[in-house]
């Protein structure tokens, strides 16, 4: 099934919660374990996306948009960074990352990120493949700020 | 979740209710549950902070640290403390409402139910005295100076009241309490912005308000209730919402304090009273219980046949009472009384009245009690309610649940009527637990939620565990009210547990789970414990005998769980206290407690789990003893 899914965004809705960032924290933790004992002080349990405000406090909810033409891609010469054909969506293969963050300096969105403590790879967003039920984060929006949009 | 018509319910353990709730007209908490089940990290690990302008901080990896630096452990601990101290002044607050009304009816020479129970304070505390009036002024007097004590000066009972080995443990470890009031006031005083931001310390000040919370707010409410208002007899008695019955003009209750409904009590009985409620085409009035001081009326029922129906349910269960259209008020003083009954009762035309402040209903109609007016309010409470049913019934569709509950639930254990029922001693307990005939004792105390399974289901499930293991179950809180319900304290549910236990509850004709009440009687559970403790000359942490609140819900359990570690005691929970961002408290609360008192808090949220946790607890305790 080729079905093509993006997570959308409905800023006006976003109160900061976070409770995106920990669903997706949790969801790609080394350990196992429920939201509880998610350890919040370990570096290594990142979320990858991120909440920002701007001057007048407004929250802008920070995804991976999976682009169409994702700048990632192009720029990342190892192959660790390519374009699913089927699902369309942009996949990071940590085995042949070079750390070169080439990546990292040419999202025009400012998505990914060196993992905090190592800097050796690169905190990406891969839609909860493993998950079967969908990206968590957006079964933990309460305000349904983002939502699944079948794209074709 | 169950659905029923498209509407969506928690589980429950109480199936008859869960269908009951599910096809109700009206919402209820039952159905709240679905549209609040997105919960916040932040808050189930306790590392949200609002304690000034720079906040809500929020700890994640990439912030550590509030911006006045507060790690997660000082963020943690100091929401803890908050809620501890909450929960004490709950209980201090029932406490001293008791005192004060023993105090006023010995001075006006009014009725001592329970002069046996005064003797034994009278004992327990040193006290004499001409007659009952004077020591249960003198009682009520010691009791009151105790909680007004400033936090720098030691009260005097503690010593009187704890076994002896735990108080040299406090003593020692430093956490004799200062007045009970005053307790409160520091944890208030130290959590707030930029003060303590130790959380050790602030953990110790939890146990110091377990103590003053347990034999004060527990310990003392009970004795000094019994004292004003009878003592607690062994008896079956029905449960359930069959207790309502239409033909009569229905108050339900809801609170913790007993005290307060007793003058209202001998009121409702009187000739001519009755004669109002058959002149407005009803047979007389009935109490239905409902929340802990349901459970209270329960214990103590021996003294009002034909007044108190019975109890019908526990917090969770307090909408579904309402729903059934045979209630006519809601009589509150304090909680579990939710707000979800209030639209409710607007529905249903049910008139609310509520008699403490400290827990005024937003469309209640208060009226404070006042022991010098106490005349007047249960006059003016009767003619309203009268009015009410007279309003309201002819408008109002029943809908009875005639087969929720059971008719034969045992009632009215306390430690005083457990004791007489084992024939005057505790050997034969004894003699069966070092035997082995009983693995241990359990103690599923504290409240009821909707969330650690659903309505009672981990309590429920857990007992059965526990029994089923040989373990018998005692319980006092909301806990017994789902439990009751659910038919664990029918003799009938001998069947249950396992081979040992069933053959000595059948020879005996009770229930694997004896139900001593209200959350209160906490306080004599932890006079059962010490009584075996005594009898073995040993000290609490050494009995194989463990605590569980599996669905604790409000600060007050906080309180009470603070009561269980100062005594040393395992205490089971279900869900964690919003604790478990702080790996400090984790520790010193599931590990170094063991060292500090003798106690460990354990989280498991799944029964068979827990239960198989508990009882290598209690083996462990055996084996140490050598039985
Ligand atoms: S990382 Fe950036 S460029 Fe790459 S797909 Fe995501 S949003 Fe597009
Ligand atoms: S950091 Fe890894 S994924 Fe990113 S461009 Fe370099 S090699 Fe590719
Ligand atoms: S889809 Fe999954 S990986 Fe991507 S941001 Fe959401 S939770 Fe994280
Ligand atoms: S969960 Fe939803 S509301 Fe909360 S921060 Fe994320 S996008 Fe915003
Ligand atoms: S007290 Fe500290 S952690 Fe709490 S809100 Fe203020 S700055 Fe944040």
């Amino acid at each position: 099934m080729s079905q093509i899914q993006r997570i959308m965004i409905d800023h006006t809705k976003c109160n900061g919660c976070k409770s995106c960032s920990l669903a997706c924290m949790q969801a790609h933790r080394q350990d196992s374990g429920s939201l509880y004992d998610l350890d919040l002080t370990d570096g290594t349990n990142e979320s990858r996306n991120s909440i920002q405000t701007d001057a007048n406090g407004v929250y802008f909810p920070l995804f991976c948009r999976h682009c169409d033409d994702p700048q990632c891609v192009s720029a990342c010469m190892s192959g660790a960074m390519t374009k699913n054909p089927e699902n369309k969506l942009v996949q990071y293969d940590g085995k042949q990352c070079a750390a070169c963050f080439m990546c990292v300096m040419n999202c025009p969105f400012g998505i990914i990120k060196p993992d905090n403590p190592t800097k050796t790879y690169v905190i990406k967003c891969d839609f909860c493949a493993k998950d079967k039920n969908g990206p968590n984060c957006v079964r933990a929006c309460p305000n349904k700020a983002i939502y699944i949009e079948e794209v074709v | 979740m169950t659905e029923y018509n498209g509407c969506v319910t928690c589980k429950s353990a109480d199936k008859v209710l869960e269908k009951f709730i599910a096809q109700l007209p009206m919402e209820t908490s039952h159905q709240r549950v679905e549209s609040q089940k997105l919960k916040c990290g932040f808050g189930l690990q306790g590392v949200c902070c609002r304690l000034c302008a720079n906040g809500p901080c929020r700890i994640t990896p990439n912030s550590p640290r509030g911006v006045c630096g507060a790690t997660s452990d000082v963020m943690v601990v100091r929401n803890f403390l908050r809620a501890v101290a909450a929960g004490s002044g709950c209980y201090i607050h029932v406490v001293e409402n008791v005192a004060r009304h023993l105090k006023n009816t010995a001075q006006a020479k009014g009725p001592l139910k329970g002069l046996q129970t005064l003797d034994r304070l009278c004992e327990m505390i040193g006290i004499a005295g001409a007659d009952s009036y004077e020591k249960a002024i003198k009682v009520a007097d010691a009791v009151l100076a105790d909680l007004y004590k400033p936090d720098f000066e030691k009260m005097q009972l503690v010593q009187k009241l704890a076994y002896a080995p735990r108080y040299q443990t406090w003593q020692k470890l430093g956490i004799l309490p200062g007045g009970a009031k005053s307790e409160v006031f520091k944890g208030v005083v130290k959590t707030s912005t930029n003060l303590s931001s130790d959380p050790v310390d602030m953990l110790v000040d939890c146990l110091r308000l377990g103590i003053s919370t347990g034999l004060y707010g527990l310990l003392l409410t009970n004795l000094l209730n019994d004292v004003l208002l009878g003592e607690p007899k062994i008896r079956m008695a029905p449960v359930g919402l069959r207790v309502i019955d239409p033909e009569y003009i229905n108050i339900m209750i809801t609170g913790h304090q007993h005290v307060l409904f007793a003058h209202l009590q001998e009121q409702l009985v009187q000739p001519e009273i009755v004669k109002l409620a058959n002149a407005a085409g009803a047979k007389g009035f009935r109490l239905v219980g409902c929340t802990c001081v349901g459970q209270e009326l329960q214990l103590r029922g021996v003294h009002y046949t034909g007044l108190f129906e019975g109890h019908a349910g526990n917090n969770y269960a307090s909408e579904a009472i309402l729903a059934t259209g045979a209630i006519d008020v809601v009589l509150s003083e304090f909680n579990c009384t939710l707000p979800g009954i209030e639209p409710i009762c607007d529905t249903l035309n049910i008139k609310q009245i509520c008699i403490d402040n400290v827990a005024k209903k937003a469309n209640a109609e208060m009226k404070q009690f006042s022991f010098e007016e106490k005349a007047r309010i249960s006059t003016e409470i009767i003619n309203e309610t009268i009015e009410a049913y007279k309003t309201r019934r002819p408008k109002t569709t029943l809908n009875l649940l005639k087969e929720h509950g059971n008719d034969n639930t045992l009632t009215g254990v306390s430690e005083v009527t457990l004791k007489e029922f084992l024939g005057g001693n505790w050997s034969p307990l004894i003699d069966l637990i070092v035997s082995g005939q009983i693995k241990g004792v359990a103690a599923v105390v504290g409240c009821s939620n909707l969330t650690a399974g659903g309505y009672d289901v981990l309590t429920v499930e857990l007992t059965k565990e526990l029994i089923a293991k040989d373990i018998i179950v005692l319980t006092a809180g909301c806990s017994s009210g789902g439990i009751e319900n659910c038919g664990l304290m029918t003799p009938q549910a001998a069947e249950l547990a396992g081979p040992k236990l069933k053959a000595i509850c059948q020879k005996l004709g009770i229930p694997p789970v004896l139900n001593f009440g209200p959350c209160l009687a906490i306080g004599r559970l932890e006079t059962v414990a010490v009584e075996l403790a005594k009898a073995l000359n040993i000290d609490l942490p050494q009995l194989p005998l463990v605590l569980s609140a599996p669905q604790w819900l409000e600060e007050q359990a906080l309180a009470d769980g603070a009561f269980g570690l100062a005594l040393g005691l395992p205490l089971h929970l279900g869900l964690p206290p919003f604790i478990t961002g702080s790996k400090v408290a984790v520790k010193v609360l599931t590990e170094d407690m063991k060292q500090l008192t003798g106690g460990q808090v354990i989280i498991n949220a799944d029964a068979k789990e827990s239960a198989n946790i508990l009882e290598q607890i209690i083996m462990d305790k055996r084996k140490a003893l050598k039985i």
